[in-house]
């Protein structure tokens, strides 16, 4: 039984944010974007900021990201000029080329990013030109401006992807299209928790079903991946707006098609439906494809059922969670939503996206949530703010039934979940000070860890009893 | 140099106190210098990013209870907040059983045009709405390098807030550029905490402040300074307006370190006359004793000290002694903040071991307490004890600590949260976080560390298989350098030349072998 209606959820979000005044951050600034820099093998990032801009970003970002440091070049080791006062006042072009030349010489890079921050920004340095001069047939040099005023951390990451295909891959770039070859676009290094465990599982379905994937970031990709962007058949972007920007922009400067699967899928709906519209795309074998499908549907309805006694009987369903809010990034929010919808019979309420979607991208993301659960939501349903307290400062005015709905989010929303006793499941950035390792809620295996992650916090919150 | 509250944010540690971030030498050679008056800072040709006053400032801010920070800076500066003020090992239910809160920090995301026109006015639409929202008993706003770099006069809006919201809403000087030092970041925190919170005193109370990052442990020490007739009252990252209030009327004070809290426990020495305890750490065996006894003088109860001494010297003895021979002639280096490295260097000592190189990540020649600015824990113990140990002085420039290990080659690596630990691992080197505050006060800190150090060497599997399949990622020419290529060449500050007393308390020589 649910006891809410409709109305008695209809809070007035205006009021809540008559004052524009973000809290509880899940994101890094403009600089963060280094970390897709640092995700790449052969690429390395010189920071022209302040001192300590690499721990205001590595916060959110890295260690309290599931405790995850970029590899080989940890935080500690990445070359920054430390602008200080006199730099300010009296110009910081000459330490820049000085920690320029020295990382030319230290590290095993052959792509070194010139990265300014807010103060180099605001004092003007012409960084371009040191990175031209310092570019050589060996080693690239470019400058990518990412003051954290202008943006926040993933677009940092478009502007330090869009760098190294207008300033990199655009020369060095081979040429010939390979067929089945196909780049992986929409995964924000770093700022999705999972991105690794993730990818590599999407890696090993692409090749299952007889594609090239084309991964750029570790342990995959690195300069050779960079190289082979144009060669791609296709470009494939999994997420409703990050990188979207990207893909049209490799089909301007490399005709590469794209195609656009809006969400990493979880569950068994969702995957069914990306490997059918691959097998569509790339005319693959389809008898194989549906044998695939067959393969891991099976696979996940094996370890559900299972679990039936635990879920419909030991366990009654009036005190499992039927309904969710999401507090999350755009792409894990669209993600859960499908899989949840689709497959596991939850029913979204509010969907706060608190990572600040450009405007321009807002109409598709809105549209996308709508076509995935617009049975369940409203236009108004989906919020798109920069202020992540919001999500608790609304739950305030909700009243809390016997039937606890689910929180989907961040360590921030552990804690109002854990206050107002409501099972919580982590997916986004900060995703807390715990190791993710090779954690992924990818396709049918991923699903049934994430179905496993909130119904056992609901079992630790002594939410699922039968005698509620 | 009397510390000044009224000011908006406290004079830099570069000018305050002199300090510097760039040194190689000897400690003999560090502390002379600095106690004459001649250390120079060596500038860097190459450096990687560090730390700065805006992290350490707000994250000792955010502790509070009942506080709210507003960073007045683009989004990102506050990112920092999560892994001191939001993890999961600092959210565990409190003494009455409830979750803490989220912590509240706010910020006012300053834009491109914000940096053109200014942003006093979303400042004050920011601290209104934050203090609709949360309803706290005090704000502080933070200031960043960009809201430096552009003039905001942030000290004014603090001040009309403060009328319209019937609270204190004070300045937290942080912008990160303004000082090569984090630590000047601890300086800003009790600067503007003091400012909002002090009181004078009503009456004198039998109290002992301990200031510090934080006031784990205090069960530990509460019944040793319960012996003296003293009662703590805690000055951290987590005290209530009510201990600061109750600060004035302390009797004496001593805190973890004089780089976090001679600023703060000077000022209450000047001017309510709280005596402060700061040439001697109590960190360790010998460094308690001799703490202890400072106090027992100036409280006139020697005979209670030296028996506290003994029954703590008495409970711990043979636990440490069961677990010397697992160290004896095992080497270390010691990569610290300044006001903890040498008290490692001397713990070690004490248990049997040798700290083969020290690096100190800044090094204050002066503290702010008088008369004996330069006095410190490591002039002491060169002074007393005629230690002595190789160090460099960086900012946590983790490159040049790399080609340290290397060359030094210790068998375990004691350092702290800015990454040396990891590429220690990496190349097979035993690391160790050593702990601070109460959890390295007196015998029992001794033998904690102890046990931490043994626990390290009894099983090294995990190094040694990072070592076996270590890759340099850097060239093969940085691997050959020695550890002080980094030093620009005539790298030396001008600013600070001459090694003559200058009357303001450096160049006195702090009884440095005279």
């Amino acid at each position: 039984m649910v006891a809410e209606t409709a109305a008695e959820w209809d809070v007035d979000m205006e009021d809540k944010q008559k004052y524009a005044c973000p809290e509880q951050q899940r994101v890094g600034c403009g600089l963060a974007g280094i970390y897709t820099a640092l995700s790449i093998g052969g690429v390395l990032p010189i920071m022209h900021s302040g001192p300590g801009c690499i721990h205001a970003i590595s916060s959110v970002l890295s260690v309290a990201n599931g405790g995850q440091n970029p590899v080989p070049y940890m935080e500690s080791v990445v070359p920054s000029s430390n602008l200080s006062e006199a730099e300010v006042v009296f110009g910081a072009s000459d330490k820049l080329r000085s920690v320029l030349e020295h990382s030319l010489r230290y590290y095993k890079a052959e792509i070194f990013l010139l990265v300014t921050g807010c103060s180099a920004e605001i004092i003007g340095e012409d960084v371009y030109e040191i990175a031209e001069q310092y570019t050589t047939p060996e080693k690239t040099v470019l400058h990518v401006p990412l003051p954290g005023f202008k943006g926040n951390n993933v677009w940092g990451h478009h502007q330090v992807l869009s760098a190294l295909i207008d300033g990199y891959v655009e020369e060095y770039g081979e040429r010939e299209v390979v067929p089945k070859r196909v780049n992986v676009w929409g995964v924000v290094p770093h700022y999705d928790p999972m991105w690794v465990g993730t990818l590599e599982k999407l890696e090993a379905l692409l090749r299952r079903i007889g594609l090239e994937p084309n991964i750029i970031y570790s342990p995959w990709g690195g300069i050779d991946a960079l190289k082979k962007i144009p060669t791609a058949e296709y470009n494939l972007l999994l997420s409703p707006w990050t990188d979207l920007d990207i893909v049209k922009k490799l089909e301007r400067k490399f005709d590469t098609p794209y195609i656009h699967f809006p969400y990493m899928p979880i569950g068994p709906t969702a995957e069914a439906e990306l490997i059918r519209k691959l097998t569509e795309t790339f005319g693959l074998d389809e008898a194989f494809t549906e044998s695939v499908i067959k393969e891991r549907t099976d696979r996940y309805f094996y370890y559900f059922d299972r679990n039936l006694v635990w879920l419909f009987d030991m366990h009654n369903q009036r005190s499992l969670p039927r309904e969710f809010f999401t507090n999350a990034s755009a792409s894990a929010s669209l993600s859960i939503t499908k899989y949840f919808v689709s497959d596991l019979g939850l029913s979204p309420r509010k969907i706060f996206l608190p990572e600040d979607v450009p405007k321009k991208h807002r109409k598709t993301v809105k549209k996308l949530f709508l076509e995935t659960a617009g049975e369940y939501l409203t236009e108004e349903d989906i919020i798109f703010t920069d202020d992540g307290g919001l999500f608790e400062q609304y739950l305030k005015d909700v009243d809390q039934m016997v039937r606890k709905s689910a929180v989907i989010g961040s360590i921030w929303d552990d804690i109002t979940a854990k206050k107002a006793n409501m099972p919580f499941v982590s997916v986004c950035a900060p995703y807390g000070d715990v190791l993710v390792c090779d954690k992924q809620y990818f396709g049918t295996d991923g699903a049934l860890t994430l179905m496993a992650d909130l119904y056992n916090d609901a079992e630790k919150k002594g939410l699922v009893s039968a005698v509620v | 140099m009397a510390v000044d509250l009224r000011l908006d944010e406290p004079p830099v540690r570069e000018t305050r106190t002199r300090s510097i971030i760039g040194y190689n030498g000897s400690l003999k050679d560090l502390t002379k210098q600095g106690c004459d008056g001649c250390l120079k800072n060596k500038n860097r040709c190459f450096t990687t990013g560090t730390y700065c006053s805006h992290l350490t400032a707000i994250t000792s801010v955010l502790g509070l209870p009942d506080t709210l920070v507003v960073d007045h800076a683009p989004i990102g500066c506050c990112g920092v907040e999560m892994i001191f003020s939001g993890g999961y090992s600092l959210n565990q239910p409190g003494p009455g059983g409830e979750f803490r809160d989220n912590v509240r920090m706010f910020t006012t995301k300053f834009t491109e045009s914000d940096t053109v026109f200014g942003a006093a006015e979303k400042l004050k639409d920011t601290v209104r709405g934050a203090f609709e929202r949360h309803h706290p008993k005090e704000i502080y706003i933070a200031t960043s390098c960009t809201s430096a770099i552009i003039g905001e006069d942030v000290g004014a809006v603090a001040a009309e807030m403060t009328e319209e919201l019937g609270i204190p809403v004070t300045m937290l000087g942080a912008a990160g550029m303004r000082s090569r030092l984090w630590s000047t970041g601890f300086d800003a925190f009790f600067h503007s905490t003091g400012k909002a919170r002090f009181k004078p005193p009503v009456k004198k109370e039998d109290t002992i402040i301990y200031a510090g990052f934080a006031s784990i442990a205090q069960e530990t020490v509460a019944p040793i300074f319960k012996k003296l007739g003293l009662d703590m009252v805690f000055l951290t990252a987590g005290s209530t307006i009510e201990d600061y209030e109750r600060a004035s009327q302390a009797r004496v004070s001593f805190g973890q370190c004089d780089v976090d809290d001679s600023y703060i426990l000077s000022y209450l020495e000047e001017n309510y006359g709280v005596k402060y305890f700061h040439i001697h750490q109590p960190n360790g065996g010998i460094g308690f004793e001799r703490f202890m006894r400072d106090l027992g003088a100036y409280l006139k109860k020697e005979d209670v000290v030296e028996e506290i001494i003994r029954e703590e010297r008495e409970k711990y003895a043979a636990k440490i002694d069961a677990l010397k021979p697992m160290l004896a002639g095992k080497t270390a280096l010691v990569a610290l903040g300044s006001g903890y490295v040498f008290e490692m260097v001397r713990m070690l000592k004490e248990l049997g071991m040798e700290a083969v190189h020290a690096v100190s990540y800044h090094y204050d020649p002066l503290t702010d307490a008088s008369p004996d600015r330069n006095d410190r824990t490591p002039v002491a113990d060169v002074r007393e004890l005629g230690m002595d140990v190789s160090v460099s002085v960086s900012n946590a420039q983790q490159m040049e600590v790399y080609l340290a290990v290397k060359k030094y080659k210790p068998d375990i690596v004691i350092t702290r949260a800015h990454g040396a630990g990891c590429w220690a691992a990496k190349v097979g080197v035993p690391c160790l976080d050593p702990g601070l505050g109460i959890n390295i006060v007196g015998y029992r800190g001794l033998y904690l560390f102890a046990d931490a150090l043994a626990s390290s060497f009894r099983n090294t599997a995990v190094f040694d298989a990072m070592k076996a399949r270590y890759q340099s990622p850097f060239t093969e020419e940085y691997e050959a350098l020695p550890p002080t290529r980094f030093y620009a060449k005539g790298g030396e500050e001008s600013a600070k030349e001459g090694c003559h007393g200058r009357g303001d308390g450096s160049g006195m020589g702090c009884r440095y072998g005279r």
